[in-house]
């Protein structure tokens, strides 16, 4: 019984890391309608923002999450105006090339400047809580709970502002929105800046309990990729109970069934559910 | 462009070349291009760079003080490293590169998975291939152009095993990573532990480079109520999993894959307070050789951390190819240079080898006496493996 709570903890923290980038990344397809694979790179820029604010500044761990979001948020505007702009009436295919070239330039401009090395951002408690034989490190806690807050908090605002809804107007129809006025670029901005501040948080809020180095964001892209083909393409609540599925397929497949088949698992589960609902979980239809 | 006319332009260069080289005498060396295929991007990266780095600060330094010297001409390293992320089929892909487009009489590379690549074919393309793996294989296969640089890993199998079970008792769970390396681990230490007594409860082992969390893999390897943790991958992600299962109340003993740096793992897992009990490859840091010392002072210079034991054993490897070619009088005869190693190994001074490398078996495997590293009491306790016996 404990070990079955733990591994849904376990599986409830991860899944709500891999939720918070399949947001971003979600909401990103509403935009150029293909997966941007550079969301990754945003990602691991994040975490190197808040280590250097953190750990080389020394400022404290909140400042440094807030600065991360902050300057992810306008990279990833900047990433919109100079690269994707520019090709907005080319095909698909040109915004996937752009998105991995992207993806490259910033890894190799961050191990320029950091190196390969594995580095470490410290955790703001380092206690760990443990009851009813269960282990609950501090970080851990923080991870859920700031993951739902900026779920719920993002809802509202897409459901409840106006700008918010422009985003959704934009995802669902873009001539329709052209049509009652919607300003697309100043949209494509803000949606960009939404997605990369959620990538940075996200990994500002991982790292603590993991590692921080160039390559880290392929691991997570790969897993959101996942996601959101499981909840449906440019569908929110997709990105999030996708992420809470995969979370815990492998928190308990690799604890009950076997560690190395804990990838094939949460892979199994995308084909099962994908030859039963072919668009995803929630797709609104919208191709 | 047409073959024939690619041969005119290189007969060229050449021509111009030699043409430079007679019109200011001595001073201008002539170069060797020595090849290097390792991880340069990727996960592995760092472990490639290392790698690399030490071939660098020993290039540098033979360079400086003027070059290769045989039969009275001096040559300078030219070293030339290209990016196999870690796969063996790069890996060929560069060897080749190297040897066509080089003509790099020398190949070193810092994974089994390239050198099993370039044995495919080192001997009839005849180049040298040195390696920085330490599984018995790769010697023992009986290619005729491959010098391994460090130990067996099979030679801290038994005082490893021996150690750690005396301390904490017999139930192993098996938590390392999943790469090949680390099956090699597993196959050589499973039946060591169970012939000094032992029983292996859980066998769980965990992909350090894909993992994005390891609490599920360590829980599981908890379950079993182990004595001993068997683990180990890249340093840093080896301490993650210490952390952890420290965070989930484990209180026995490690057994670290020498991958794994004992003194990396450390900064990591939380301190060397969370490693008790562990044992593992001593670190650079805790050598008292001659070299070690050197080299440690002279990675300080340009660097801001402690150097690491394949920077040091590249750096060492680099001298040691140096001198080879010195006592083959020739740099670019791989065979000569190949049988030249056993006595050039007594030309290199103490300064330049670190680990005092001593001797070097027929099958061209470089031999040390090994040093395990137990932590007791939070402070890293060195063994010689001699000492053991």
């Amino acid at each position: 019984m404990d070990a079955l709570l733990q591994q849904l903890l376990n599986g409830l923290t991860l899944g709500s890391i891999y939720g918070l980038v399949a947001l971003g990344l979600t909401l990103v397809y509403g935009i150029l309608h293909v997966p941007n694979f550079a969301h990754g790179a945003l990602y691991m820029i994040g975490a190197y923002v808040a280590y250097y604010v953190a750990g080389e500044l020394g400022a404290s761990y909140w400042l440094a999450m807030i600065a991360a979001a902050i300057i992810v948020a306008a990279l990833a505007v900047a990433c919109e105006r100079l690269v994707f702009h520019p090709l907005r009436h080319a095909p698909p295919i040109h915004d996937k090339i752009a998105a991995i070239g992207l993806l490259l330039f910033f890894e190799a401009v961050v191990q320029m400047y950091w190196g390969a090395d594995f580095r470490r951002l410290e955790a703001p408690s380092s206690s760990i809580f443990y009851f009813a034989g269960l282990t609950l490190p501090a970080q851990r806690v923080l991870i859920i709970v700031a993951a739902f807050a900026l779920m719920g908090a993002l809802h509202l605002y897409l459901k409840k502002t106006l700008a918010g809804s422009t985003i959704i107007a934009m995802a669902q129809n873009r001539e329709g929105a052209f049509l009652v006025g919607i300003n697309a670029n100043r949209v494509a901005m803000m949606t960009f800046a939404i997605s990369g501040a959620l990538a940075a948080v996200a990994s500002t809020l991982f790292a603590p309990i993991n590692l921080v180095y160039p390559a880290m964001g392929h691991l997570v892209l790969l897993k959101a990729f996942v996601i959101i083909i499981l909840g449906g393409m440019g569908s929110i609540p997709g990105a999030i109970v996708g992420g809470l599925i995969i979370g815990f397929a492998e928190a308990l497949g690799g604890f009950y069934i076997s560690g190395d088949y804990k990838d094939i698992i949460a892979f199994a589960l995308l084909v099962a559910i994908l030859s039963i609902k072919p668009t995803g979980l929630f797709s609104q239809g919208v191709r | 462009m047409s073959c024939n006319t690619l041969i005119n332009r290189f007969a060229g260069i050449g021509l111009a070349a030699a043409v430079t080289l007679a019109g200011t005498g001595a001073g201008l060396a002539a170069e060797v291009n020595i090849g290097f295929t390792g991880p340069l991007s990727g996960g592995a990266a760092l472990y490639g760079q290392n790698t690399l780095e030490g071939l660098k600060m020993a290039s540098a330094e033979i360079n400086d003080s003027g070059g290769i010297t045989v039969d009275g001409k001096s040559y300078d390293i030219n070293l030339i490293s290209l990016d196999d992320m870690y796969a063996p089929s790069r890996s060929a892909v560069n060897g080749k590169r190297l040897v066509q487009q080089y003509g790099a009489p020398v190949v070193f590379t810092p994974h089994s998975g390239g050198t099993f690549a370039l044995q495919a074919f080192n001997e009839r393309d005849n180049f040298l291939v040195m390696s920085y793996t330490s599984i018995p294989e790769v010697t023992a296969k009986g290619n005729k152009l491959t010098v391994k640089i460090p130990p067996n890993f099979t030679d801290y199998v038994e005082p490893f095993a021996e150690t750690t079970m005396a301390r904490f008792g017999p139930k192993l769970a098996i938590a390392n990573a999943t790469h090949d390396y680390a099956k090699y681990w597993t196959k050589a230490f499973v039946p060591a532990w169970k012939k000094a007594g032992g029983t292996v409860v859980a066998d769980t082992p965990m992909d350090y480079n894909k993992s994005a969390d390891f609490y599920t893999g360590v829980s599981k390897a908890l379950a079993a109520d182990p004595d001993v943790l068997f683990i180990g991958g890249a340093s840093e992600p080896t301490g993650l999993v210490v952390r952890q299962a420290r965070e989930l109340g484990f209180e026995g003993g490690f057994v670290i894959m020498d991958q794994a740096k004992i003194s990396e793992v450390a900064r990591v897992a939380g301190g060397m307070d969370a490693l008790e009990g562990a044992v593992g490859v001593a670190p650079l840091t805790y050598m008292d050789t001659e070299g070690a010392k050197s080299f440690i002072k002279l990675y300080g210079k340009n660097h801001d951390n402690v150097p690491t034991a394949e920077t040091a054993y590249n750096y060492f490897a680099m001298y040691l190819l140096a001198r080879a070619m010195e006592t083959a009088g020739t740099v670019d005869d791989p065979k000569a240079i190949r049988a030249a190693f056993p006595k050039a190994l007594k030309q290199v001074d103490p300064k330049h080898n670190p680990f005092a490398v001593t001797h070097m078996t027929d099958d061209g495997n470089l031999a040390i006496d090994v040093r395990i590293a137990e932590v007791t009491d939070g402070k890293v306790v060195i063994t010689q493996g001699s000492d053991m016996e």
